[in-house]
């Protein structure tokens, strides 16, 4: 696809009919997922997809479109949608066609090698996968999931004011999921692993720690209702991060949506904590030179030793604040963080674990899409892991509920461990260390 | 008489011809797959948002694509692209082909076009309304939500409405289009109060073109999610711990679609992985639920003229009176189960390949009234609105959070309460439903697998569950 002549034809055709400054992002692709279920491949797919979305000025205001169908064809459907969409915008937000940064850093987010691995060769590894989990303890009944996954995408992004930027990345991505039974007893454990050298995936591993998890879950119990010192482990305390991350977004205090609104420089969490937005960060897996604007990505601490030091911004909530924008477009619509973690103590996971007398330590939430509350901080969630008695993990713990408020959290943080654990990669990527909680709410018997 | 639904076929893009499906689907066969299938979507999208009472953003746009799938028994093999010209479909129905190891299976294609009965009448075009009304109609919603009371301060209004056009053709000789029209708008409004905030959320949605709106008592449901933004900010936390919860019609329903919908999902079922696989005929429930999963109900936010298969929509009594008597079954797990289709495989898009899904699925009328439910419980939590929730379908275990909660006590409703979360494992909780009642209705989600997130109802009368763990930030009780 010779992209830079259809946007030259779509910028001619939109100015005619009256379009100011536009600018059209292409993106283009290759997947593959490879699955297996007892021994077999049973599924295999792979696609090759492309896609282009167009924005731009009609009387003063922004209208967006995009087509799926990326040829000649659409260009009349894509400016009418543009035209259309902006007649009925009346939001006062100024909004911008960014004409380009002076600088921008390069970031390493393209791993030749990845293409170079052969499918025959994943195909190995993901059905090695599934029989390391089952070799690894005899009660694995079953593998539910067991997943490799690659891909590669590039992106372009032209505009009127000049602007020409192009951005190519690749991942691969493993995930596995095994059912443990003793007697009645059935537990659930998954692990995965994602970044873009293949070869630091090892299937024994990956498989051992989804089995252990699943393992140390048998013969778990709920516990007594009452309010226990927390331990989150760090893949329990990136989840809750991300459903939280919206907090931080400009777009959402403006709209008086985020509890953070007038609290700049304030502090709001307890001084070992420190939160981070780093676009360059090495392996990172949500690494950008520019962002969604095409504005040069920027390092940045949101929270410095409890202290909030910013919110994230695009071109339009910057202007309306004043300031310069953090960078944070995610695109044609919202915010969104880059690689974003807590910043790690010096405590190990076993130190903190040795220093709490009773309470608990939690390895995973569910329904964080739902048993939550962005806006008010509150959450109720569902909850498994351990018992924690003289500073040492006596049992394991389910059908409980956790309950709290995450900006009441984030100031009774009393440990930071150094674990340091990032989720799966989307738009973000979101890591933690485990932390310590002075106090929450446990429902259970 | 049957009538076909012919709506957009004009503008839609999504109708290859016979010779080219046919030489896609024989490349696909090349290596010895025994089935092998093309799906084409063609669809548009519009997309308008409101915050405080100003149209922020619009999209519009079209999804595009055509998906491949091929079986050998019981291994698949899928592969989409945005294009559908001649050369590329060959050679992505090759492709995928070359990952099936065998010889070439002589199967005869004879293709033959038909149509499908259509339930689902689209009376106003929503492409044909100009976006103006639409936003009538937001600003409308708006309005009413914001004014509801001095405690409001944001409202945010979502619309959407889409036409997705698709063909499917298969090796067995199936070749059929459809057209599926959804329309929705979603009204979330938030209340504050010292320093605290609280949101409720109505969204409302249907299987229906304009019209639905016009005929949308839009103002009842803008001041319902007002009522609980502000009902919630003036409630305590809720109180935790075990004990009895009624929950009302409705929404409701997310309790049936976590706690044991997705465990009668074929793709759990068939690879024995769900805690409801070889349990036909066994008393699973309560004898007092019955549980329908029902895809022809006409106009209804999760019915379908066919599934992504090209089956038409059946209504699958899941359970009878407490006994299991079905599952929802797809095409490929049909063969691992060695039962029947069911007219249950969904996908989003052609992004990703079909799989059983539910429809509009909900536990169906029982014989006490409300009243009568709430009069017979002496302390626990009715929850009049529920927010979303999760389920892993092989342990059972499931979450969903109360959106609108209030404590029982001695028969009668008393105070709100906020932040109630319930959990439990499907399989003891579906016993512990000990009354139903008469007042069934249903509600709009967006359901998210395998397959992508899908439209679906959830629903039910109110019940009442004996026992269940309710999380709360207050004391145990």
């Amino acid at each position: 696809m010779d992209i830079k002549a259809l946007a030259k034809k779509i910028f001619e055709k939109g100015r005619q009919q009256g379009l100011g400054d536009m600018e059209i992002s292409y993106s283009s692709g290759r997947d593959l997922s490879l699955k297996v279920f007892q021994r077999d491949l049973d599924g295999y797919s792979f696609s090759e997809s492309e896609g282009l979305s167009i924005r731009g000025f009609y009387k003063g205001k922004m209208g967006r479109s995009y087509t799926e169908k990326v040829d000649e064809s659409s260009i009349d459907l894509l400016i009418k949608n543009v035209a259309e969409n902006a007649t009925v915008i009346d939001s006062d937000d100024e909004e911008f066609i960014y004409e380009g940064s002076s600088k921008y850093k390069t970031v390493n987010t393209f791993n030749p090698d990845l293409e170079k691995v052969s499918e025959k060769y994943k195909i190995n590894f993901v059905k090695k996968l599934e029989e390391e989990a089952f070799n690894a303890d005899k009660r694995v009944v079953s593998v539910e999931t067991c997943i490799y996954g690659d891909g590669c995408a590039e992106t372009s992004m032209l505009n009127t004011k000049g602007l020409c930027l192009n951005d190519r990345s690749n991942i691969a991505y493993t995930y596995i999921s095994v059912v443990a039974k003793d007697g009645n007893d059935i537990k659930t454990g998954f692990a995965y692993r994602a970044g873009n050298d293949f070869y630091e995936f090892n299937p024994k591993d990956i498989a051992e720690e989804a089995v252990k998890e699943a393992i140390l879950m048998l013969g778990a119990k709920s516990i007594k209702s009452g309010d226990y010192p927390v331990i989150i482990r760090n893949s329990a305390a990136a989840d809750l991060l991300e459903a939280f991350t919206g907090i931080f977004s400009a777009e959402n205090i403006q709209k008086n949506l985020s509890l953070l609104k007038g609290k700049l420089n304030q502090k709001i969490g307890s001084d070992n904590f420190t939160l981070v937005d780093d676009p360059f960060m090495e392996k990172g897996l949500a690494s950008k030179s520019f962002d969604g604007e095409g504005v040069a990505c920027k390092y940045k601490k949101v929270i410095d030793s409890g202290i909030l030091k910013t919110y994230l911004y695009n071109l339009k909530t910057a202007k309306k604040d004043n300031i310069e924008t953090t960078a944070n477009s995610s695109g044609s619509l919202g915010i969104a963080p880059s690689n974003f973690y807590v910043e790690k103590g010096k405590k190990t996971l076993d130190e903190i674990i040795s220093g709490t007398d009773k309470g608990l330590m939690i390895t995973e939430l569910q329904g964080l899409h739902a048993g939550l509350n962005t806006v008010s901080g509150d959450f109720s969630l569902a909850a498994s892991g351990y018992e924690i008695n003289d500073g040492k993990i006596t049992g394991s713990v389910e059908q409980i509920t956790v309950s709290g408020n995450y900006f009441e959290l984030l100031k009774d943080i009393e440990e930071v461990g150094s674990d340091l654990k990032f989720g799966l990669p989307g738009e973000s990527y979101i890591g933690s260390p485990s932390i310590k909680i002075r106090k929450l709410s446990i429902a259970g018997e | 008489m049957v009538k076909y639904n012919k709506l957009h076929k004009d503008r839609s893009d999504c109708v290859l011809n016979k010779q080219l499906i046919e030489d896609t689907l024989t490349a696909a066969l090349s290596t010895g797959g025994d089935f092998a299938e093309i799906f084409v979507e063609d669809k548009t999208n519009n997309g308008i948002v409101m915050i405080g009472g100003k149209v922020e953003s619009t999209v519009s746009g079209r999804d595009y694509g055509v998906g491949i799938r091929i079986f050998k028994g019981f291994n698949s093999v899928y592969a989409y692209t945005n294009k559908s010209d001649k050369d590329t479909l060959i050679a992505t129905a090759k492709k995928a082909a070359a990952a099936i190891e065998g010889t070439k299976s002589y199967i005869r294609l004879n293709l033959e076009r038909s149509g499908v009965k259509n339930i689902n009448t689209i009376k106003i075009d929503p492409e044909s309304v100009e976006k103006t009304r639409k936003v009538q109609l937001m600003r409308q919603a708006y309005d009413t939500a914001f004014n509801c009371s001095d405690l409001i301060t944001q409202v945010t209004i979502g619309y959407t409405d889409y036409t997705q056009n698709v063909m499917i053709a298969n090796s067995e000789g199936l070749w059929k289009e459809d057209s599926r029209v959804r329309s929705r708008i979603g009204i979330s409004s938030v209340a504050s109060k010292n320093g605290e905030m609280q949101s409720g959320f109505f969204g409302p949605g249907a299987s229906k073109g304009y019209e639905f709106f016009e005929n949308l008592d839009i103002n009842s449901y803008a001041k319902e999610a007002s009522r609980i933004a502000v009902t919630m900010v003036n409630a305590k936390y809720s109180p935790s711990g075990r004990m009895p919860v009624i929950i009302d019609n409705g929404f409701g329903g997310v309790i049936f679609h976590e706690a044991c919908g997705h465990g009668l999902e074929a793709t759990s079922v068939a690879k024995n992985l769900s805690v409801f696989s070889g349990k036909l005929g066994e008393q699973i429930a309560s004898p007092v639920v019955t549980a329908i999963d029902d895809g022809t109900i006409s106009g209804e936010w999760g019915s379908f003229n066919m599934d992504d298969e090209g089956t038409e929509s059946h209504r699958n009594v899941l359970i009878e009176n407490g006994i299991l008597k079905g599952y929802m079954i797809d095409k490929l797990n049909a063969r691992r189960m060695n039962m029947d289709i069911t007219g249950s495989s969904r996908r989003q898009s052609y992004r990703f390949p079909p799989t059983s899904r539910m429809s509009n699925t909900f536990i169906d009328n029982g014989s006490s009234t409300p009243e009568e439910i709430i009069a017979n419980t002496e302390r626990g939590i009715y929850a009049k609105n529920m927010g979303g929730g999760s389920v892993n379908p092989s342990t059972g275990e499931f979450n969903f959070a109360v959106m609108e909660g209030y404590i029982v006590e001695n028969g009668e409703i008393k105070e709100p309460v906020r932040g109630a979360t319930l959990i439990g494992k499907g399989a003891e909780i579906l016993k512990k439903i000990d009354m139903v009642g008469n007042n069934l209705s249903y509600s709009q989600g967006l359901c998210g697998s395998v397959s992508g997130s899908i439209p679906v109802n959830v629903g039910q009368p109110m019940i009442r569950v004996s026992e269940i763990t309710v999380g709360g930030r207050e004391g145990a009780e």
